[in-house]
C-alpha cells in the first residue's frame, strides 16, 4: 500500500458510500420538511414505551445469545464429547430459521392450543388457561427467549472462528499452572474472546432492532410499530423519517461501540502459535451434561420450528391443500440470493480494502458510511429506496423518449435490480465485517512479505490476498445469501410485479391464515439456509486445517 | 482498454437479464393489479375473471407501501387497479393523487353512495364489520353498543388486536364521528382499562383467547368467524371458533361500524380498459357472490346474498355515515390511540 495511493480521492469508495447512503439521505431529506400534521412525531407518547421495550429486549436476548453462543463455542472448541463433530455445525442451523418463522412456529408450540399446554392440561385436568399458571409466551420476556434461540449462532460463529485460529497454548498454560476448567475458562478463553463477543453480539442487537414482524406478533411495543403508526394511520411521512432517523442513530451508537471495543484488538492481531487447540477429553458425566446443553440448544432454536413446520406441511400433504404453485418462486429466490450475496462480498472486499492498513479519516469514513445500511430496517429502507429509484427510472425513459422515441419502463424499480441494490445497502456490512475482521486477524505480513517479492495490483489480489482470505469470503457469502433468502420487509415491497420469492409466498399464505400452504415454502426457505451453511462450515474447516499445515511446514 | 470492453458487455448482460421480468407482459393481454390483499384470498375471483375474458391478472401484493410506490413510480408505473382493505389506504391513493376518477358506469349504478368516495377516487368491493366475539360459556348478553364495552363490569375481560391496527383506527374514528373527539377519550380510556393485558395477536387470536379463557369479549371482524368456523385445512379452529359467537353492536342511533376492501383506477393505468373489465366483474353478480363465499364478506352490492355461513350470524343495522367522513378522522383517532397508550394496555 503506497502513500500515493491515499492521496487520490478514493472515487470508486466515494460513489459505493453515495448509493448506500442514498436511503437515509432521503429519509433526512423527508424529516427536515415538516410534517402534513405539523407536528414532530418524536412526541409520540409510544416513543418511551416502545424505547423500553427495545432496550429490554435487546439486553435480554444480547446476554441470552452471549452466555449461548459463547459456551457453545467453547464447549465445541476445547473438548470432546459425544456428538461435538455434529454439534459444530448443527449449532449454526437457527441461522437458516427466519426470526418471523420461528416466532411463528413458538407461539404456535407454547400457546394455549399447543402441545406443552395440552400437556400440562392434560396432567393436571385445568380446563381453562385461569386454572393453571404457564409463562406467557406473547410477551417481551417469550419475543426474546425465541429471538436469543434463532440469533445466538452470530456469537457462536464468531466466537468459534476465533477460537480456532487461536492456539491453545495460553489455555494449557493456565490449566499447567493449576487452573480448574472454570477459571481457565473466566480468566483466559473470556478476556480474549471479548472482541468476538462483541462482533456477534452487535450483529445479534442490530437484527433485534431491525425486526418487525416478530416482535410484533409477540405484542412488543417496537419502535417500527410507532413508525407505522405515524406514517400509515397519521399520514405524516416526516415524522416517520425523524423516528426511522432516530432507529439508525441507535444503531450508529451500536457500531461505535462496537468499533471501539475492536480498538483494543491489535494484540490479537495474529495467532500466536501454531498448535490447534488441544481438545480435552471430558469424564462420561460432564461429557453428557455437554452434549445435552448442545442437543438443547439447537432442539429448541432448530428442531421446534422446523418439527412445527414439518408437521404442519405434512397436514397440508394429507388434506391435498398443498399449494404447488411457488416452483417459480424457488428460481427468483436462489437467484436474488446468489447475486445479493456476490455483490455484498465484492463490494464488502473492496470496502474492506480500502479500510485497511493506512487509510485515513476520509476512507474510513466513507467505509462506514457505505455499510450504514445494515442499520436501517428493511421497511424503511424500502421506503426510502422508492423513491429516488422511481425519480431515477424517469429521468431514465424521459432521456430514452427523447433520444429514441420509447421508454423501456421501470428498468430500475421493476426489475430485480431494485432488490439486489435494496440487499447490497442493508448486507454490505456483513459482508464487510466479516472480510475486514479476518484480514485484521490474518495482519498484513503475508501483503508486505509478497510485495517485497514483487507482486503488486492485481497479482497480488489473486495470488495472495483472496486464497488467503478464502474462509472469510465464504462465510460472508453463506451470511449475505441466507439473509437475502429470509429478508421479508424490503422484498416484500420491491420485488417485481408478478414475481414471488419464497418469503412472500410463506408471509402471503400466513397472514391469510393459510399456514398449511405457508409451512413447505417457509421449509423451502429454512433448506435454502442450511445447505451453505453446511457447505461453508465443512470449508472454512478444511480451509483452516489447510491453512494450518502450511503454517507448519 | 480491452478489460473494460468486457465489463460492459458483462453488465449490459446482466442489465438485460434483470429487466426481462418488468419487460415480458408487455405484449399479451394482461391487467396489472397491485393488491393489499393477499392474493389466495381472492384466487377464486382472478382465476374466473381470467377465464371469462381471457386477460391476465398479474399481481403484485404487499401490506404496505405500494400507494406510495405506485406515486414513486409516477407516469412509468405498470399499475392498472390497486386493491386495498381498508379505507384509510384508499383514502391515502387520493391524497397522493395516483387515482383517475372511476366515471364507471356500473360502479356508478351498482355501488351505493355511501361506499365510494365523493369525488370517485375508489369505490368499495366488499364489506365487514366490526363485531363483538362473545364467549358462549361466560357472556349471556345478546345485544350490547360500543359503549357498553367501557362498563366496568368488563373489567379484564375484553381483548382486542393493537388499537393502532387500520380495523380499529377505523372504528375509533367512526365513535369520533359520531360523538365527538371528547367523548371518544372518555371512552377509549375506559375501553384500555378493562381490557385483559397488552392487545397483541390478530382477530383471529382474540377468538382464540376466548377459547383458551383468557378473556371473554374480544373485538374484531366478522370474516376471520366465517374462516375459522369453515376451517377444512385445520379443525382445531374449527373447535376454537364454537367457544364463541357474534353480537353486532347496536347503538341507539347508529348501528354497526362497517369497513370495505376497494379498489382505485390507476391514474397512468396502461391497460385501463382491462382494468375497467376487472372492475365491472368484481361489482358484477358473479363477482359480488365469489367475494361474499370465498372470504365470508357482505357484498356491497345490495340484493346479493352473503354466505351461508355468514347469514346465520344473524341480521345488523349497518352504520350509515359515508366512509369518507370516518376517513376523516383517522389521524385523531391514531392520535388518541397514542396519547391513551391504547397499546401499553390498562393503566387503571
Amino acid at each position: 500500500m503506497t502513500p500515493a495511493r491515499h492521496k487520490r480521492l478514493p472515487a470508486g469508495l466515494a460513489v459505493v458510500a453515495l448509493l448506500a447512503s442514498l436511503p437515509i439521505l432521503n429519509l433526512a431529506l423527508a424529516a427536515a420538511t415538516p410534517g402534513a400534521a405539523g407536528t414532530s412525531a418524536l412526541g409520540a407518547h409510544m416513543l418511551m414505551s416502545a424505547l423500553a421495550d427495545t432496550g429490554l429486549l435487546m439486553l435480554l436476548v444480547g446476554a441470552g445469545t452471549i452466555v449461548i453462543g459463547l459456551f457453545s463455542a467453547w464447549l465445541v472448541s476445547y473438548f470432546e464429547f459425544p456428538g461435538r463433530r455434529l454439534f459444530n455445525w448443527f449449532l449454526v442451523l437457527p441461522l437458516a430459521v427466519p426470526t418471523y418463522l420461528s416466532a411463528y412456529a413458538w407461539v404456535e408450540f407454547a400457546d394455549y392450543t399447543g402441545p406443552l399446554q395440552t400437556l400440562v392440561r392434560a396432567l393436571t385436568g385445568a380446563t381453562t388457561i385461569r386454572d393453571y399458571w404457564f409463562p406467557e409466551i406473547r410477551t417481551t420476556p417469550g419475543a426474546a427467549f425465541v429471538m436469543m434461540l434463532v440469533l445466538y449462532p452470530y456469537v457462536y460463529l464468531s466466537c468459534r472462528a476465533f477460537f480456532q485460529m487461536q492456539s491453545g497454548a495460553m489455555t494449557a498454560a493456565a490449566r499447567t499452572l493449576g487452573a480448574s476448567r472454570g477459571e481457565a475458562f473466566r480468566r483466559v478463553v473470556l478476556p480474549l474472546s471479548r472482541p468476538a463477543i462483541v462482533v456477534g453480539a452487535t450483529l445479534v442487537l442490530l437484527e433485534v432492532v431491525n425486526d418487525l414482524g416478530a416482535v410484533q406478533y409477540f405484542g412488543v411495543n417496537s419502535l417500527t410499530a410507532v413508525i407505522y403508526a405515524t406514517w400509515l394511520n397519521r399520514s405524516n411521512f416526516a415524522g416517520a423519517a425523524q423516528l426511522s432517523l432516530t432507529i439508525v442513530l441507535i444503531i450508529a451508537l451500536l457500531i461505535w461501540l462496537e468499533r471501539r471495543a475492536r480498538a483494543g484488538r491489535a494484540y490479537l492481531g495474529h495467532r500466536d502459535s501454531k498448535t490447534p487447540p488441544p481438545r480435552e477429553r471430558l469424564t462420561p458425566g460432564t461429557a453428557m451434561l455437554a452434549t445435552l446443553f448442545c442437543l438443547l440448544v439447537t432442539g429448541l432454536g432448530f428442531g421446534v420450528p422446523f418439527g412445527q413446520l414439518l408437521a404442519l406441511s405434512g397436514r397440508g400433504l394429507m388434506a391435498g391443500t398443498l399449494d404447488r404453485s411457488w416452483w417459480p418462486a424457488f428460481g427468483a429466490t436462489a437467484m436474488l440470493g446468489l447475486l445479493g450475496a456476490g455483490l455484498c462480498v465484492g463490494l464488502g472486499y473492496f470496502t474492506a480494502w480500502q479500510a485497511g492498513a493506512g487509510a485515513g479519516p476520509v476512507r474510513k469514513g466513507l467505509v462506514r458510511l457505505a455499510t450504514m445500511g445494515y442499520a436501517v430496517p428493511g421497511t424503511v429502507l424500502a421506503l426510502g429506496l422508492i423513491g429516488p429509484l422511481g425519480f431515477a427510472d424517469g429521468l431514465i425513459n424521459t432521456g430514452t423518449r427523447t433520444l429514441f422515441g420509447f421508454g423501456p419502463g421501470l428498468v430500475l424499480s421493476g426489475s430485480f435490480i431494485a432488490l439486489v441494490y435494496a440487499y447490497s445497502i442493508r448486507f454490505l456490512a456483513l459482508g464487510h465485517n466479516t472480510i475486514e475482521a479476518a484480514r485484521e486477524r490474518r495482519g498484513s505480513h503475508v501483503l508486505d512479505a509478497a510485495r517485497v517479492l514483487g507482486t503488486h495490483g492485481l497479482r497480488l489480489i489473486l495470488k495472495v490476498d483472496l486464497p488467503t482470505l478464502t474462509p472469510a469470503l465464504l462465510s460472508a457469502a453463506t451470511l449475505v445469501l441466507v439473509e437475502c433468502v429470509k429478508e421479508l420487509p424490503a422484498t416484500l415491497l420491491l420485488r417485481p410485479l408478478g414475481v414471488e420469492t419464497l418469503a412472500s409466498i410463506v408471509y402471503q399464505q400466513a397472514t391469510a391464515g393459510l399456514f398449511d400452504s405457508a409451512a413447505l415454502p417457509a421449509l423451502a426457505i429454512i433448506a435454502v439456509g442450511v445447505i451453505p451453511v453446511i457447505m461453508t462450515s465443512r470449508l472454512s474447516s478444511r480451509a483452516i486445517e489447510r491453512a494450518r499445515e502450511g503454517d507448519m511446514t | 482498454m480491452k478489460p473494460t470492453h468486457h465489463l460492459v458487455r458483462l453488465i449490459g448482460a446482466a442489465l438485460a437479464i434483470l429487466t426481462l421480468a418488468a419487460a415480458a407482459s408487455a405484449q399479451e393481454q394482461v391487467v396489472n393489479v397491485y393488491s393489499y390483499r393477499e392474493s389466495g384470498l381472492i384466487q377464486k375471483l382472478i382465476d374466473t375473471f381470467e377465464e371469462k375474458t381471457g386477460i391476465k391478472v398479474v399481481m403484485l401484493f404487499s401490506d404496505t407501501g405500494l400507494m406510495e410506490r405506485v406515486a414513486a413510480e409516477a407516469e412509468n408505473s405498470p399499475a392498472d387497479l390497486i386493491l386495498t382493505v381498508d379505507i384509510g389506504t384508499l383514502d391515502t391513493a387520493k391524497r397522493l393523487g395516483i387515482y383517475q376518477p372511476l366515471d364507471n358506469a356500473s360502479v356508478k349504478a351498482r355501488v351505493p353512495a355511501q361506499y365510494r368516495d365523493v369525488d370517485d377516487a375508489w369505490t368499495g368491493l366488499s364489506m365487514r364489520a366490526r363485531v363483538f366475539y362473545a364467549s358462549n360459556d361466560r357472556v349471556t348478553e345478546t345485544a350490547m353498543s360500543y359503549d357498553d364495552i367501557a362498563k366496568p363490569e368488563w373489567k379484564g375481560r375484553l381483548c382486542t388486536r393493537s388499537g393502532q391496527h387500520v380495523y380499529n383506527i377505523a372504528l375509533i374514528a367512526d365513535y369520533i364521528t359520531h360523538h365527538g373527539l371528547d367523548a371518544a377519550r372518555t371512552w377509549l380510556t375506559a375501553v384500555r382499562d378493562n381490557l385483559n393485558g397488552r392487545p397483541t395477536g390478530d382477530d383471529r387470536a382474540q377468538i382464540k383467547a376466548i377459547y383458551s379463557g383468557a378473556c371473554d369479549l374480544g373485538i374484531g371482524n366478522t370474516y376471520y368467524m366465517g374462516l375459522m368456523q369453515t376451517a377444512i385445512d385445520d379443525p382445531q379452529q374449527q373447535e376454537w371458533a364454537k367457544s364463541a359467537r357474534i353480537v353486532f353492536p347496536t347503538d341507539g342511533d347508529y348501528g354497526t361500524h362497517v369497513n370495505v376492501s376497494g379498489a382505485v383506477l390507476a391514474k397512468y393505468a396502461p391497460h385501463r380498459d382491462n382494468a375497467e373489465k376487472l372492475i365491472d366483474f368484481l361489482v358484477s353478480d358473479e363477482g359480488q357472490a365469489l367475494y361474499a363465499l370465498g372470504n365470508y364478506e357482505y357484498p356491497v352490492v345490495p340484493g346479493i346474498a352473503p354466505s351461508p355461513v355468514v347469514s346465520a350470524w344473524g341480521e345488523f343495522t349497518r352504520d350509515p355515515t359515508p366512509l369518507s367522513d370516518i376517513v376523516a378522522n383517522r389521524a385523531a383517532a391514531s392520535a388518541l390511540v397514542d396519547e391513551l397508550r391504547f397499546d401499553d394496555g390498562p393503566q387503571n
